[in-house]
């Protein structure tokens, strides 16, 4: 019996019936091993339609919320390296950036670098891809590329102020090989695409006024800063005045431009946050008592920049039980305030700086008042209070470090005006913050900063 | 041979799913069974797991916990029967079978040594230790239980050669990183595959809460009570035939069986203490106080500039660590119960596991039932089924890498300021602490995690013949594991408070389905040998689908639930799955029972990867020698038992923690109210497996009578295409992609030594047995992307690169301190005059240089004595407290002492440690290899002293048999590591390349326990 069992198996059943097994399994095998993504969407199928290229553009701006962006570090490091704010907390990246220590493998500043790239990223995306969808109006298909092409400016000033000659990519990678041979561009290619860019988005933005998202007026707004940050002070007049005949004012109480959900004629270009998609300024300001986690504070130096009485020095600088002072800008942990990007404050400062630089100070005196009486602070009288060009623009600055402390602008202004290096006494390669190291190790043809 | 049972053949073996197979009656044969009890030579007692078999077939049993056993379907005639089992001398005996008749053969096995003749689970069937052609290792379950700790994989440490446990931290149920043969994967993971009656298990830690290197692992949803022996195929060629995911190693578990007779119930119960095992030497007050005010002194502060007034500031004195502990419980509690008649036989057992934590606000409880059920419809059907069920609820707090912490601030906090106020509540920031409360923290807050368990198979099997079988075999592992933590509005000082209460809640299902056929066919040959082959296929399908959400404000504090809240700030929730198709074959070759050869091929398809590389082929072969039985080297033979192995094997590691790595994709970006998306993923459409190639070379060898037994195995396994999220230039927009790239190479020698030193004279006597096992381990990157090196780990330490170890710190060296400044030196690596980041350099390894364990057991009479020492040598740990605790007074933070009392104080001191600065500008806030100390360590890991009660006391108890037990744990540890536990990895046990780092671990506690074991 075992003989015919083992001979009947042999021919007749072990061979076929492997064979049907195999191939049925083999064919079963396709369909149980492609399996497709639930929660994320295949590249293909991303970008289609009108709805996904309204999503698209919200995923842009989605990249300026992150905690390394606009949501937190990009905004506190710009402070903390400067003589605004002084670290308290527990994060030695943060103490080094306080410090003056920092290293190239910093993780705080790799993940500003890696988010401002996603936020440009994301950019180029939309400009590659909507320009595909017909199924959207050319109307808003320009509209929306059009906001790309600020998101991407602002992304870049912001890697220029940090970083200085950073590299320059204006389209998705096509292939992970090109990669590798990424190089830095220079100060004056990145300064050109960034103002190429903005007079992209001037042109192809609408007209529709908005705040939390890019608009007309913030180009202009952005063109004022990036004009400013190249000392050209006609075109920074001019973009400014652009802004001012829009007929933006200034918000009459401060303290309502850092509340939650609160609007004020003021805003031109903020980051809209919720309770779930939300900043960490006010958590890592405020005093522990008051739930914060107390990481940065402001410093003394800047305490003593007010004058007494300033509305900006009373909103933004308490001090807890044990008398430390801490920083009160926002006053909530939850942080669904939205933040500022630019704000007509800041456009009637460079406005200022702009009329200093080419003579005009009685104009210039003028244009700062409107943000010292906004304080609460007596205007101050040309031939008075300031008479030359030199005590003008000091007075200018002055009333930006008070005006935009805890913003993100102190430690890139000091570097723009050149005063860093005897401010903050500081080696003058420090002026630049060192790339981060992956980005050396991975891609090497970017070299690094002097000094690092 | 009916039509109809070879079409059920072809349905099962089509379907990947077994099916009910119709029993053919035509060819129905006479059989009868054999059944018996194995007894202990010397003490009378029952073996447990004895390997019966009748000589050349494969028919046999294994006995149970009463030393039972039933071998069915035993066709008519007269057998020779075997009895082997690992640390016993193999007996055999002749046995007589009569149709439908039941043979009694009952043996007494003599403890030996090390025995050849042990059987191994080799993963789709069993082998004889002498057939063994490759490198596995067996643990006992004797050896697993009645430990107080939750998981079988903590139990595991020091008991095998090539097995490294590392706890990780000490609180109760944490997940526990298992390395076999060390660390062979960047991103994929380097875990082995556990194997549970046949069935893949899940393995991960599947919690939603984030709790630093505190995670939960499903491994230890099963509970060690149920586990009979765990075989582990540590070379490529024995765990080949798991294929693509054999790369680590494969745990295989098999869980207790029932045996036919009548029931019988056996218990196992023990209770304990816990304590702390070692403290961290801080600061008291006083000591505080004066070290900042020396900081800022020495940076020119003067004297009405010092922080501190000494004999103001310091007059309260804190232990924060004693105000956190507690002596603790810890119980396990479990019953089994055998029986059945000689067609049906059960195993069903319960077990309940509870450990209270050292530290206030933690704990973890199991309790598992389990039914295992075997029957034969017919003489040629069998049928098995295992199902075990379990809830685990573990409860714990949060510690590593936070500012949250219960043991962080323990140890962070100032012991100038009291626990509580004078009104009872707990002291705050406003009371002069730096961080939170912890006691507040221990007490008020709450996080749990509770998991429900199944995990069941069928197993059918027919035989065709007594040399042909179809096996089918479907099985599930599934968990739902349930989040919910709770952040108290009371702590003063959190958020929490400032968000009027914060609860998150988790819901993770994981499900695993596995249906798999094979054939065996034994072909019986004389002249070419013996030769048996298992080929078949099988699919396993996973899905894990979650949700979470977190609300915060609540209108009481009473409250827990999100649902309660007062608006949600978080949430989450989706879905991915994985599928797995595979064909497998393996052939075993014997030869004169001295030449073995065996060979195995299995390819999977995984979802995982793109169609240009879904599947994989993963084959292996091996010799085996039994050389002390050729009579031309009868002089081996007097000497003993030896046999020499060879064996090369590929496999693979699928294990990336995304299942749609391949793939370029968008997910969720929202602004605002806005819904959004964004490319998140780049494509490589190319990624496929990494591929493991092992050879190994071992020799086993045993002499004088089996009293000393040595199995030696070198190794050198090489991994390839490592699979790696390897970081590109962000400037692309993204950060990282899936690629495989780089290769690492470990290789080492593994021994285990069993020897019986003193074998009782008579019965009763006195005896001592011996194991010890050593494991050496040299592990290396050997190639990355362009060689291109990088870093990972808490403050970016350890490091990849070329030539090093996987994970090698990479950090400033240390060399000392400036006697003028007190300032610390650091080596200028690079020769420029500065010390930047470009002078870091490799300051040692987390991998040790070798680990072992060794166990010694004395018997006499009625009592018996276990230790186990437990060791490991050469490895570093980064203690990582120290950037806070020991950098000179930049931060508030408690300092250690032993650094305090090294340090520099005036010029011209020649110091260990460097001057204090409150400023920070000593050198000594640098991380530097003086954090990095030595890892190793010594531990008396377990004794025990147990006394088998007399027969007499035990009837008057109506047991048959009763054992009662005192045992420690981690009794004593001799180490030169300065934290709490040298045995630690804060960035848990799901991290590949950032091992060994302390960040204010959850410390381990020691364990006095009694208990007792008793059947009836």
């Amino acid at each position: 019996m075992p003989t015919l069992i083992r001979k009947t198996l042999m021919r007749r059943c072990l061979t076929p019936t492997v064979l049907v097994a195999l191939l049925t399994m083999a064919t079963a095998c396709d369909k149980t091993l492609t399996v497709e993504p639930t929660t994320e969407v295949e590249e293909s199928q991303a970008i289609i339609d009108a709805p996904s290229v309204r999503a698209a553009l919200a995923g842009a701006y989605d990249a300026l919320q992150s905690g390394s962006y606009y949501g937190g570090d990009f905004l506190f490091i710009s402070d903390l390296a400067s003589d605004d704010v002084s670290h308290v907390g527990t994060f030695t990246t943060y103490a080094d950036i306080d410090q003056q220590v920092t290293a190239a493998d910093n993780s705080t500043i790799e993940d500003i670098w890696d988010a401002i790239y996603t936020s440009i990223g994301r950019a180029n995306t939309l400009i590659a891809k909507v320009p595909e969808v017909t199924q959207l109006s050319e109307e808003e298909r320009n509209d929306i590329v059009g906001q790309a092409h600020l998101i991407r400016a602002l992304g870049y000033h912001n890697l220029v102020r940090l970083w200085g000659p950073v590299p320059i990519r204006l389209a998705p990678p096509a292939s992970l090989n090109e990669l590798a041979s990424t190089e830095r561009a220079t100060v004056a290619q990145v300064y050109a695409q960034i103002l190429t860019d903005i007079n992209q988005a001037t042109q192809l933005m609408s007209s529709d006024s908005r705040t939390t998202d890019a608009s007309l007026v913030a180009a202009e707004a952005l063109k004022s800063r990036v004009l400013l940050y190249q000392a050209n002070w006609p075109a920074t007049l001019a973009a400014a005045d652009n802004v001012i005949n829009e007929g933006l004012e200034l918000a009459p109480n401060f303290a309502s431009l850092f509340s939650p959900s609160a609007e004020t004629p003021e805003d031109i270009w903020r980051v809209a946050f919720t309770a779930t998609e939300y900043n960490l300024s006010g958590f890592y300001y405020l005093s522990k008592a008051l739930g914060g986690r107390y990481e940065i504070a402001p410093t003394a130096s800047l305490e003593n920049a007010y004058e007494s009485g300033d509305a900006r020095l009373t909103w933004s600088i308490q001090r807890d039980s044990r008398n430390r002072r801490y920083g009160a800008k926002w006053r909530t942990t939850e942080g669904a305030e939205d933040l500022h990007i630019i704000r007509f404050a800041e456009v009637l400062l460079n406005k200022a700086e702009a009329q200093t630089m080419l003579g005009n100070l009685s104009g210039a005196v003028a244009t700062y008042n409107l943000v010292r009486e906004r304080a609460g602070l007596a205007p101050h009288t040309l031939g008075v209070d300031v008479s030359t060009q030199t005590e003008v623009r000091d007075a200018v600055w002055l009333e930006r470090r008070r005006e935009l402390a805890f913003e993100g602008d102190r430690w890139a202004d000091l570097v723009r005006t050149q005063r860093a290096v005897s401010v903050l006494e500081i080696p003058a390669f420090r002026t630049l913050f060192p790339l981060p190291q992956n980005e050396i190790d991975v891609a090497p043809r970017i070299v690094q900063n002097s000094g690092y | 041979m009916t039509r109809r049972g070879l079409w059920s053949a072809v349905l099962v073996a089509a379907g990947g799913v077994a099916t009910v197979l119709l029993p053919s009656r035509a060819t129905a044969q006479a059989t009868g069974f054999i059944r018996g009890e194995v007894l202990d030579s010397a003490s009378r007692r029952p073996v447990d797991g004895v390997q019966v078999v009748v000589a050349g077939s494969t028919l046999g049993a294994v006995t149970t916990s009463d030393g039972r056993y039933l071998i069915r379907n035993v066709p008519v005639g007269s057998y020779t029967l075997r009895a082997t089992r690992l640390g016993f001398g193999p007996a055999q005996r002749g046995v007589t079978v009569a149709a439908l008749d039941t043979a009694v053969a009952d043996f007494t096995l003599r403890t030996a040594a090390i025995n050849l003749s042990q059987v191994v689970v080799v993963g789709y069937g069993t082998a004889n230790r002498r057939e063994v052609t490759n490198a596995v290792a067996t643990v006992r379950s004797e050896d697993l239980v009645n430990m107080p700790v939750a998981s079988v994989a903590a139990a595991l440490q020091g008991k095998a050669a090539g097995l490294q446990v590392i706890q990780n931290a000490g609180n109760p149920g944490n997940g526990i990183s298992v390395r076999v043969r060390g660390s062979s994967s960047l991103s994929a993971g380097n875990q082995p595959l556990y194997v549970i009656d046949g069935i893949p298990m899940l393995r991960d830690s599947y919690s939603q809460l984030g709790m630093g290197g505190q995670d939960v692992s499903a491994v230890s949803g099963l509970s060690p009570d149920e586990i009979a022996s765990i075989d582990v195929l540590k070379d490529a060629s024995a765990s080949a035939i798991y294929g693509s995911r054999g790369s680590n190693g494969v745990v295989l578990i098999t869980t207790k069986r029932g045996q036919a007779g009548r029931p019988k119930v056996s218990f196992n119960g023990y209770y304990g203490t816990q304590d702390i095992s070692k403290k961290v030497n801080m600061l008291n007050a006083k000591e505080y106080v004066s070290y900042f005010n020396e900081a800022a002194k020495n940076d020119g502060y003067a004297d009405d500039e010092l922080p501190f007034v000494p004999g103001v500031d310091d007059t309260i004195n804190t232990d924060w660590q004693k105000a956190v502990l507690q002596t603790a419980p810890v119980y396990d509690l479990s019953v089994g119960m055998t029986g059945g008649s000689e067609r049906i036989s059960y195993y069903v057992s319960g077990a309940f596991f509870n450990q209270t934590g050292i530290l206030l606000g933690s704990q973890y409880q199991r309790a598992n039932v389990r039914a295992n059920l075997d029957f034969a419809p017919s003489s040629k059907l069998s049928v098995r089924t295992s199902i075990g069920l379990g809830r685990e609820g573990n409860v714990r707090n949060e510690n590593d890498n936070t500012i949250d912490g219960v043991a962080t601030n323990a140890l962070a906090n100032q012991p100038n300021v009291a626990v509580r106020n004078s009104d009872g509540s707990f002291t705050s920031t406003d009371d002069g602490l730096e961080y939170t409360n912890p006691v507040g923290l221990g007490v008020l807050d709450n996080a749990e995690s509770r998991t429900l368990r199944a995990m069941g198979n069928t197993e059918m099997s027919y035989a065709f013949s007594d040399r042909f079988r179809l096996n089918g075999r479907i099985g599930v592992d599934m968990l739902n594991l349930r989040d919910l933590r709770w952040n108290s509005p009371l702590i003063i000082g959190t958020y929490a408070a400032s968000a009027a209460g914060v609860a998150q809640q988790g819901n993770t299902t994981v499900s695993r389905y596995v249906a798999e056929t094979y054939l065996q066919w034994d072909i019986p040959g004389q002249r070419i040998g013996q030769l048996s082959i298992v080929g078949g296929s099988g699919v396993e399908y996973n899905s894990s689908e979650n949700d979470f959400l977190q609300g915060e404000g609540f209108g009481s504090t009473q409250f827990r639930y999100p649902g309660s809240a007062g608006k949600v700030t978080s949430y989450d929730g989706g879905r991915t799955d994985n599928n797995l198709a595979s064909f497998f074959t393996r052939a075993n070759w014997s030869l004169h029972d001295r030449y073995y050869a065996s060979a195995s091929v299995r390819t999977d398809g995984s979802s995982r990867f793109g169609k240009n590389n879904r599947y994989g082929t993963f084959s292996s072969a091996s010799v085996g020698w039994a050389l002390s039985d050729e009579s031309w080297l009868s002089a081996i033979r007097k000497a003993g038992d030896m046999k020499i192995r060879l064996s090369y094997g590929e496999t693979g590691n699928q294990g990336i923690p995304d299942d749609y790595a391949s793939l370029a994709r968008f997910s969720k970006a929202n602004y605002a109210d806005a819904p959004g998306i964004a490319p998140s993923s780049l494509a490589n459409p190319d990624l496929k497996w990494e591929t493991t190639r092992e050879f190994d070379v071992g020799l086993d060898f045993s002499m004088f009578a089996g009293r000393i037994g040595l199995v030696t195995d070198y190794f050198n396994k090489k991994t390839d295409d490592l699979l790696v999220f390897r970081p590109i230039t962000s400037t692309s927009g993204f950060t990282s992609v899936y690629d495989n790239i780089g290769n690492i190479a470990n290789r080492g020698w593994e021994f285990q030594l069993n020897t019986e030193p003193i074998r009782e004279s008579r019965a009763g006597g006195f005896s001592w047995n011996s194991d010890f096992n050593i494991s050496f381990l040299k592990n290396e990157v050997t190639a990355l992307y362009r060689n291109e090196p990088f870093n990972s780990g808490i403050r970016s330490l350890n490091r990849v690169e070329v030539g090093q170890p996987l994970g090698a710190f990479q950090t400033l060296r240390f060399k000392g301190v400036n006697p003028e400044t007190g300032n610390a030196i650091y080596d200028d690596v690079n020769g420029d005059g500065d010390i930047t980041a470009s002078d870091r350099t490799i300051v040692g390894s987390p991998h040790p240089k070798y680990f072992g364990g060794w166990t010694n057991t004395l018997n006499f009479k009625r009592f018996d004595l276990r230790s186990f020492l437990q060791f490991t040598q050469g490895n570093k740990v980064f203690n990582a407290i120290r950037i806070f605790a020991d950098d000179g007074g930049y931060y508030f933070d408690n300092k250690l002492k032993d650094s305090y009392d090294k340090r520099w104080k005036a010029p011209g001191d020649v110091a260990e440690q460097p001057r204090l600065s409150y400023d920070g500008t000593s050198g000594a806030r640098d991380v530097s290899s003086r954090f990095v100390e030595d890892g190793s360590y010594l531990r008396l890991q377990e004794v025990t002293l147990g006394y088998l009660v007399p027969q007499s006391l035990a009837r008057t108890l109506n047991l048959s048999d009763a054992r009662v037990f005192v045992s420690g744990r981690n009794l004593v540890t001799w180490t030169e590591y300065t934290g709490f536990n040298p045995d630690v990895n804060s960035n848990g046990s799901t991290a590949s390349i950032s091992l060994g780092t302390d960040f204010y671990a959850y410390p381990l506690a020691r364990t006095i326990s009694f208990g007792i074991r008793g059947s009836w």
